[in-house]
Protein backbone atom coordinates (compact mmCIF):
# COMPACT_ATOMS: atom_id res chain seq x y z
CA UNK A 1 0.00 0.00 0.00
CA UNK A 2 1.34 3.43 -0.93
CA UNK A 3 -0.90 6.03 0.68
CA UNK A 4 0.89 9.10 -0.69
CA UNK A 5 0.84 7.78 -4.26
CA UNK A 6 -2.81 6.76 -3.86
CA UNK A 7 -3.63 10.27 -2.67
CA UNK A 8 -1.81 11.79 -5.66
CA UNK A 9 -3.82 9.56 -8.00
CA UNK A 10 -7.08 10.51 -6.31
CA UNK A 11 -6.24 14.23 -6.40
CA UNK A 12 -5.54 14.15 -10.13
CA UNK A 13 -8.38 11.85 -11.12
CA UNK A 14 -10.82 13.55 -13.50
CA UNK A 15 -8.50 16.50 -14.10
CA UNK A 16 -6.78 17.27 -17.37
CA UNK A 17 -3.04 17.09 -16.76
CA UNK A 18 -0.58 18.71 -19.18
CA UNK A 19 3.10 17.89 -18.69
CA UNK A 20 5.45 20.46 -20.20
CA UNK A 21 8.52 18.46 -21.12
CA UNK A 22 11.79 18.63 -22.93
CA UNK A 23 14.80 16.40 -23.13
CA UNK A 24 16.89 19.57 -22.96
CA UNK A 25 17.26 22.16 -20.22
CA UNK A 26 17.07 25.88 -20.91
CA UNK A 27 14.56 25.74 -23.76
CA UNK A 28 11.90 27.69 -21.86
CA UNK A 29 9.72 24.96 -20.36
CA UNK A 30 8.91 26.96 -17.26
CA UNK A 31 7.78 30.01 -19.23
CA UNK A 32 5.70 27.86 -21.58
CA UNK A 33 4.18 25.98 -18.60
CA UNK A 34 3.37 29.25 -16.85
CA UNK A 35 1.68 30.74 -19.93
CA UNK A 36 -0.17 27.47 -20.58
CA UNK A 37 -1.60 27.64 -17.05
CA UNK A 38 -2.40 31.35 -17.44
CA UNK A 39 -4.25 30.64 -20.69
CA UNK A 40 -6.41 27.82 -19.34
CA UNK A 41 -9.49 28.31 -17.17
CA UNK A 42 -9.63 26.79 -13.66
CA UNK A 43 -5.98 25.86 -13.82
CA UNK A 44 -3.07 25.31 -11.48
CA UNK A 45 0.62 25.03 -12.23
CA UNK A 46 2.73 22.48 -10.34
CA UNK A 47 6.47 23.02 -10.60
CA UNK A 48 8.17 19.62 -10.44
CA UNK A 49 11.54 20.92 -11.58
CA UNK A 50 12.75 20.17 -8.06
CA UNK A 51 16.29 21.48 -8.36
CA UNK A 52 15.52 24.73 -10.15
CA UNK A 53 12.11 25.76 -8.79
CA UNK A 54 12.03 28.66 -11.22
CA UNK A 55 8.28 29.24 -10.93
CA UNK A 56 8.59 31.14 -7.66
CA UNK A 57 11.23 33.35 -9.27
CA UNK A 58 9.15 33.91 -12.41
CA UNK A 59 6.12 35.02 -10.40
CA UNK A 60 8.14 36.87 -7.76
CA UNK A 61 7.02 34.91 -4.72
CA UNK A 62 9.33 34.86 -1.72
CA UNK A 63 7.16 33.37 1.01
CA UNK A 64 6.39 29.77 1.93
CA UNK A 65 3.22 27.83 1.15
CA UNK A 66 0.52 27.80 3.81
CA UNK A 67 -0.71 24.37 4.81
CA UNK A 68 -4.10 23.52 6.25
CA UNK A 69 -6.30 20.45 6.65
CA UNK A 70 -6.86 20.26 2.88
CA UNK A 71 -3.15 20.31 2.09
CA UNK A 72 -0.69 22.78 0.59
CA UNK A 73 -2.46 26.01 -0.39
CA UNK A 74 -1.46 27.34 -3.80
CA UNK A 75 0.28 30.65 -4.27
CA UNK A 76 -2.04 32.96 -6.17
CA UNK A 77 -0.63 35.82 -8.20
CA UNK A 78 -3.10 37.79 -10.33
CA UNK A 79 -5.36 34.75 -10.54
CA UNK A 80 -2.59 32.26 -11.40
CA UNK A 81 -2.44 29.38 -8.91
CA UNK A 82 0.78 27.50 -8.51
CA UNK A 83 2.75 25.14 -6.28
CA UNK A 84 6.50 24.84 -6.00
CA UNK A 85 9.07 23.17 -3.82
CA UNK A 86 10.49 26.68 -3.54
CA UNK A 87 7.44 27.42 -1.41
CA UNK A 88 8.47 24.63 0.96
CA UNK A 89 12.24 24.97 1.29
CA UNK A 90 12.48 28.69 0.52
CA UNK A 91 15.30 30.27 -1.43
CA UNK A 92 17.97 27.60 -1.00
CA UNK A 93 19.53 24.79 -2.94
CA UNK A 94 17.99 21.33 -3.05
CA UNK A 95 20.11 18.19 -3.22
CA UNK A 96 18.44 14.80 -3.40
CA UNK A 97 19.65 11.29 -4.13
CA UNK A 98 17.67 9.80 -7.01
CA UNK A 99 15.66 7.55 -4.70
CA UNK A 100 14.27 10.59 -2.85
CA UNK A 101 13.24 12.55 -5.95
CA UNK A 102 10.18 10.40 -6.58
CA UNK A 103 9.01 10.72 -2.98
CA UNK A 104 9.28 14.50 -3.10
CA UNK A 105 7.45 14.75 -6.44
CA UNK A 106 4.76 12.35 -5.23
CA UNK A 107 4.24 14.39 -2.07
CA UNK A 108 3.87 17.64 -4.03
CA UNK A 109 1.24 16.05 -6.27
CA UNK A 110 -0.54 14.39 -3.34
CA UNK A 111 -0.68 17.33 -0.94
CA UNK A 112 -1.39 20.17 -3.40
CA UNK A 113 -4.83 21.54 -2.63
CA UNK A 114 -6.47 21.39 -6.07
CA UNK A 115 -9.98 22.35 -5.01
CA UNK A 116 -11.82 23.95 -7.94
CA UNK A 117 -9.00 23.12 -10.37
CA UNK A 118 -9.86 21.32 -13.62
CA UNK A 119 -6.62 21.78 -15.58
CA UNK A 120 -3.25 20.96 -14.06
CA UNK A 121 -0.10 22.07 -15.86
CA UNK A 122 3.10 20.41 -14.67
CA UNK A 123 6.44 22.08 -15.25
CA UNK A 124 8.78 19.11 -15.61
CA UNK A 125 12.55 18.91 -15.17
CA UNK A 126 14.61 18.25 -18.30
CA UNK A 127 15.22 14.68 -19.29
CA UNK A 128 13.64 11.33 -18.61
CA UNK A 129 14.46 10.82 -14.96
CA UNK A 130 12.58 9.87 -11.82
CA UNK A 131 10.10 12.76 -11.90
CA UNK A 132 8.77 11.71 -15.30
CA UNK A 133 8.33 8.17 -14.01
CA UNK A 134 6.60 9.51 -10.89
CA UNK A 135 4.14 11.58 -12.88
CA UNK A 136 3.33 8.58 -15.06
CA UNK A 137 2.70 6.49 -11.92
CA UNK A 138 0.32 9.11 -10.59
CA UNK A 139 -1.75 10.10 -13.60
CA UNK A 140 -2.28 9.93 -17.34
CA UNK A 141 -1.06 13.16 -18.93
CA UNK A 142 -0.94 15.06 -22.19
CA UNK A 143 2.68 15.79 -23.10
CA UNK A 144 3.55 19.25 -24.38
CA UNK A 145 7.07 18.95 -25.78
CA UNK A 146 9.22 22.06 -25.94
CA UNK A 147 12.32 22.63 -28.04
CA UNK A 148 14.21 25.52 -29.56
CA UNK A 149 15.35 25.45 -33.19
CA UNK A 150 18.91 24.71 -32.05
CA UNK A 151 20.14 21.36 -33.31
CA UNK A 152 21.56 20.74 -29.83
CA UNK A 153 18.02 20.81 -28.47
CA UNK A 154 16.28 19.11 -31.39
CA UNK A 155 18.37 15.93 -31.25
CA UNK A 156 17.75 15.53 -27.50
CA UNK A 157 14.04 16.26 -27.86
CA UNK A 158 13.76 13.65 -30.60
CA UNK A 159 14.91 10.97 -28.16
CA UNK A 160 12.28 12.12 -25.64
CA UNK A 161 9.64 11.89 -28.36
CA UNK A 162 10.82 8.38 -29.23
CA UNK A 163 10.44 7.39 -25.59
CA UNK A 164 6.98 8.92 -25.25
CA UNK A 165 5.90 7.21 -28.44
CA UNK A 166 7.08 3.84 -27.12
CA UNK A 167 5.06 4.53 -23.99
CA UNK A 168 1.97 5.12 -26.17
CA UNK A 169 1.77 8.78 -25.19
CA UNK A 170 3.13 10.22 -28.41
CA UNK A 171 2.92 14.00 -28.15
CA UNK A 172 0.43 15.78 -30.36
CA UNK A 173 1.84 19.21 -29.66
CA UNK A 174 5.36 20.52 -30.25
CA UNK A 175 6.29 23.97 -29.02
CA UNK A 176 9.23 25.59 -30.80
CA UNK A 177 10.34 28.31 -28.46
CA UNK A 178 12.48 31.25 -29.62
CA UNK A 179 11.52 30.23 -33.17
CA UNK A 180 11.65 33.72 -34.67
CA UNK A 181 11.61 37.42 -34.05
CA UNK A 182 9.84 40.11 -35.99
CA UNK A 183 12.12 42.76 -37.45
CA UNK A 184 10.61 45.56 -39.57
CA UNK A 185 7.64 43.34 -40.38
CA UNK A 186 9.84 40.47 -41.43
CA UNK A 187 10.12 37.10 -39.68
CA UNK A 188 13.78 36.41 -38.81
CA UNK A 189 14.93 33.03 -37.55
CA UNK A 190 18.03 33.81 -35.46
CA UNK A 191 18.72 30.15 -34.66
CA UNK A 192 17.93 28.87 -38.15
CA UNK A 193 15.53 26.07 -38.89
CA UNK A 194 17.35 22.74 -39.24
CA UNK A 195 16.00 19.84 -41.25
CA UNK A 196 15.86 17.77 -38.05
CA UNK A 197 13.23 20.19 -36.75
CA UNK A 198 11.07 19.57 -39.81
CA UNK A 199 11.31 15.85 -39.00
CA UNK A 200 10.10 16.54 -35.45
CA UNK A 201 7.25 18.70 -36.76
CA UNK A 202 6.10 15.89 -39.03
CA UNK A 203 5.58 13.65 -35.99
CA UNK A 204 2.98 15.85 -34.24
CA UNK A 205 -0.47 17.14 -35.09
CA UNK A 206 0.12 20.74 -34.09
CA UNK A 207 3.14 23.01 -33.82
CA UNK A 208 3.26 26.21 -31.81
CA UNK A 209 6.04 28.56 -32.85
CA UNK A 210 6.82 31.14 -30.21
CA UNK A 211 8.61 34.40 -30.96
CA UNK A 212 11.63 35.77 -29.14
CA UNK A 213 10.49 38.77 -27.15
CA UNK A 214 13.34 40.58 -25.37
CA UNK A 215 10.79 42.51 -23.27
CA UNK A 216 9.85 39.23 -21.55
CA UNK A 217 12.99 39.58 -19.44
CA UNK A 218 11.47 42.68 -17.83
CA UNK A 219 8.67 40.51 -16.45
CA UNK A 220 10.81 37.94 -14.65
CA UNK A 221 9.48 38.27 -11.13
CA UNK A 222 6.21 39.65 -12.40
CA UNK A 223 5.24 37.12 -15.06
CA UNK A 224 1.52 37.16 -14.33
CA UNK A 225 1.42 40.73 -15.68
CA UNK A 226 3.02 39.87 -19.02
CA UNK A 227 0.56 40.06 -21.89
CA UNK A 228 3.10 40.35 -24.72
CA UNK A 229 3.38 38.40 -27.93
CA UNK A 230 4.69 35.15 -26.43
CA UNK A 231 1.73 34.88 -24.05
CA UNK A 232 -0.70 35.91 -26.78
CA UNK A 233 0.63 33.16 -29.05
CA UNK A 234 0.23 30.54 -26.30
CA UNK A 235 -3.25 31.79 -25.40
CA UNK A 236 -4.47 31.76 -28.98
CA UNK A 237 -3.10 28.26 -29.48
CA UNK A 238 -4.56 26.89 -26.23
CA UNK A 239 -7.96 28.39 -27.03
CA UNK A 240 -7.85 26.93 -30.53
CA UNK A 241 -6.79 23.47 -29.36
CA UNK B 1 -2.36 20.54 10.05
CA UNK B 2 -0.51 18.39 7.53
CA UNK B 3 -1.50 15.44 9.75
CA UNK B 4 -5.03 15.68 8.28
CA UNK B 5 -3.80 15.16 4.72
CA UNK B 6 -1.67 12.29 5.91
CA UNK B 7 -4.55 10.67 7.82
CA UNK B 8 -6.74 11.13 4.76
CA UNK B 9 -4.19 9.33 2.57
CA UNK B 10 -3.99 6.42 5.03
CA UNK B 11 -7.77 6.07 5.43
CA UNK B 12 -8.31 6.33 1.68
CA UNK B 13 -5.67 3.71 0.81
CA UNK B 14 -6.72 1.19 3.43
CA UNK B 15 -10.44 1.72 2.74
CA UNK B 16 -9.89 1.13 -0.97
CA UNK B 17 -7.98 -2.06 -0.21
CA UNK B 18 -10.64 -3.25 2.29
CA UNK B 19 -13.43 -2.69 -0.23
CA UNK B 20 -11.53 -4.63 -2.88
CA UNK B 21 -10.97 -7.48 -0.42
CA UNK B 22 -14.53 -7.31 0.98
CA UNK B 23 -13.32 -6.93 4.57
CA UNK B 24 -13.65 -4.53 7.51
CA UNK B 25 -10.61 -3.21 9.33
CA UNK B 26 -9.89 -3.51 13.08
CA UNK B 27 -6.38 -2.07 13.36
CA UNK B 28 -3.98 -0.16 11.14
CA UNK B 29 -0.28 0.13 11.93
CA UNK B 30 1.55 2.98 10.27
CA UNK B 31 5.22 3.87 10.52
CA UNK B 32 6.39 7.45 10.21
CA UNK B 33 9.97 8.74 10.26
CA UNK B 34 10.91 10.71 13.38
CA UNK B 35 12.37 13.49 11.20
CA UNK B 36 8.81 14.44 10.13
CA UNK B 37 8.10 15.54 13.72
CA UNK B 38 4.40 14.79 13.29
CA UNK B 39 1.94 15.60 16.06
CA UNK B 40 0.64 12.12 16.83
CA UNK B 41 -2.40 13.42 18.77
CA UNK B 42 -3.54 15.43 15.73
CA UNK B 43 -2.84 12.47 13.44
CA UNK B 44 -4.97 10.26 15.71
CA UNK B 45 -7.75 12.87 15.91
CA UNK B 46 -7.76 13.27 12.13
CA UNK B 47 -7.82 9.51 11.61
CA UNK B 48 -10.78 9.11 14.00
CA UNK B 49 -12.67 11.84 12.18
CA UNK B 50 -11.90 10.68 8.65
CA UNK B 51 -12.51 6.95 9.22
CA UNK B 52 -16.27 7.53 9.65
CA UNK B 53 -18.43 5.90 7.01
CA UNK B 54 -15.53 3.81 5.75
CA UNK B 55 -14.41 0.21 6.20
CA UNK B 56 -12.16 1.56 8.96
CA UNK B 57 -14.98 3.00 11.08
CA UNK B 58 -14.32 0.66 14.04
CA UNK B 59 -10.57 0.53 13.66
CA UNK B 60 -7.73 1.81 15.79
CA UNK B 61 -4.65 3.51 14.45
CA UNK B 62 -1.25 2.58 15.84
CA UNK B 63 1.61 4.84 14.87
CA UNK B 64 5.22 3.69 15.10
CA UNK B 65 7.74 6.50 14.99
CA UNK B 66 10.94 5.20 13.46
CA UNK B 67 14.31 6.87 13.88
CA UNK B 68 15.97 6.37 10.54
CA UNK B 69 19.53 5.21 10.19
CA UNK B 70 21.29 7.57 7.81
CA UNK B 71 24.09 6.28 5.66
CA UNK B 72 26.53 8.49 3.82
CA UNK B 73 26.92 7.18 0.31
CA UNK B 74 30.26 8.97 -0.06
CA UNK B 75 32.21 7.76 3.00
CA UNK B 76 29.95 5.01 4.34
CA UNK B 77 29.48 6.52 7.82
CA UNK B 78 26.16 5.65 9.47
CA UNK B 79 24.44 7.92 11.99
CA UNK B 80 21.10 8.70 13.63
CA UNK B 81 19.06 11.89 13.77
CA UNK B 82 20.77 12.81 17.04
CA UNK B 83 23.82 13.69 14.96
CA UNK B 84 21.84 15.95 12.60
CA UNK B 85 20.95 19.64 12.82
CA UNK B 86 17.20 18.99 12.43
CA UNK B 87 16.22 20.80 15.63
CA UNK B 88 17.97 23.85 14.25
CA UNK B 89 16.15 23.47 10.90
CA UNK B 90 12.87 23.17 12.79
CA UNK B 91 13.59 26.34 14.78
CA UNK B 92 14.49 28.20 11.59
CA UNK B 93 11.32 27.25 9.67
CA UNK B 94 8.95 27.00 12.65
CA UNK B 95 5.49 25.78 11.63
CA UNK B 96 6.66 25.47 8.03
CA UNK B 97 9.39 22.92 8.78
CA UNK B 98 9.90 21.28 5.34
CA UNK B 99 10.49 17.71 6.55
CA UNK B 100 7.14 17.76 8.31
CA UNK B 101 5.53 17.90 4.86
CA UNK B 102 8.10 15.92 2.90
CA UNK B 103 10.55 13.82 4.97
CA UNK B 104 12.31 12.69 1.78
CA UNK B 105 13.82 16.18 1.63
CA UNK B 106 16.16 15.23 4.49
CA UNK B 107 19.39 15.11 2.39
CA UNK B 108 18.85 18.77 1.52
CA UNK B 109 19.19 19.63 5.22
CA UNK B 110 21.39 16.85 6.61
CA UNK B 111 25.08 16.46 6.01
CA UNK B 112 27.28 13.55 6.93
CA UNK B 113 28.86 14.47 10.32
CA UNK B 114 32.09 12.83 9.20
CA UNK B 115 32.74 14.00 5.61
CA UNK B 116 30.15 16.76 5.11
CA UNK B 117 28.41 15.19 2.10
CA UNK B 118 24.67 15.56 1.52
CA UNK B 119 24.68 12.26 -0.34
CA UNK B 120 22.69 10.60 2.43
CA UNK B 121 20.36 7.62 2.20
CA UNK B 122 17.71 6.56 4.68
CA UNK B 123 14.23 5.08 4.68
CA UNK B 124 12.08 8.17 5.10
CA UNK B 125 8.78 6.99 3.70
CA UNK B 126 5.47 6.80 5.51
CA UNK B 127 4.23 3.23 5.37
CA UNK B 128 1.18 1.18 6.21
CA UNK B 129 2.95 -1.67 8.03
CA UNK B 130 0.03 -3.84 9.07
CA UNK B 131 -3.73 -4.03 8.61
CA UNK B 132 -5.77 -6.27 10.90
CA UNK B 133 -9.21 -7.18 9.63
CA UNK B 134 -12.36 -7.90 11.68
Amino acid sequence: MRPILDLAREKLKGKRVFAVLSGKGGVGKSIVAAFWAMALPKSALIDLDLFNMSTVKLFGVEKLHEVDKEGIKPFEVDGVKFFSLGGIVGDRWVVLPGANEGGVAEALLAFADLAGVENVVVDMPPGTGEVLLTLARATPFTPIVVTTPSRAAVSVVRRLMDYLQEQSIAPEVLVVNMAYLMCKGEKIRPFGWPKELEDLKSRVKRVLELPLDPSLEDYIGNLAKYRGEVFQAVKKFVEYV
Amino acid sequence: MHEYSLAFSIVQSVDKWAREMGVYVKRVVVSVPSVAMLDLDILQEAYDMLKRESRLENSKLEVRVKSPTFKCRRCGYTFTDRETPLEEVRRKYGEEYPLHLIPELAPTFIRCPKCGSNDIEADLSIKVEEVETA
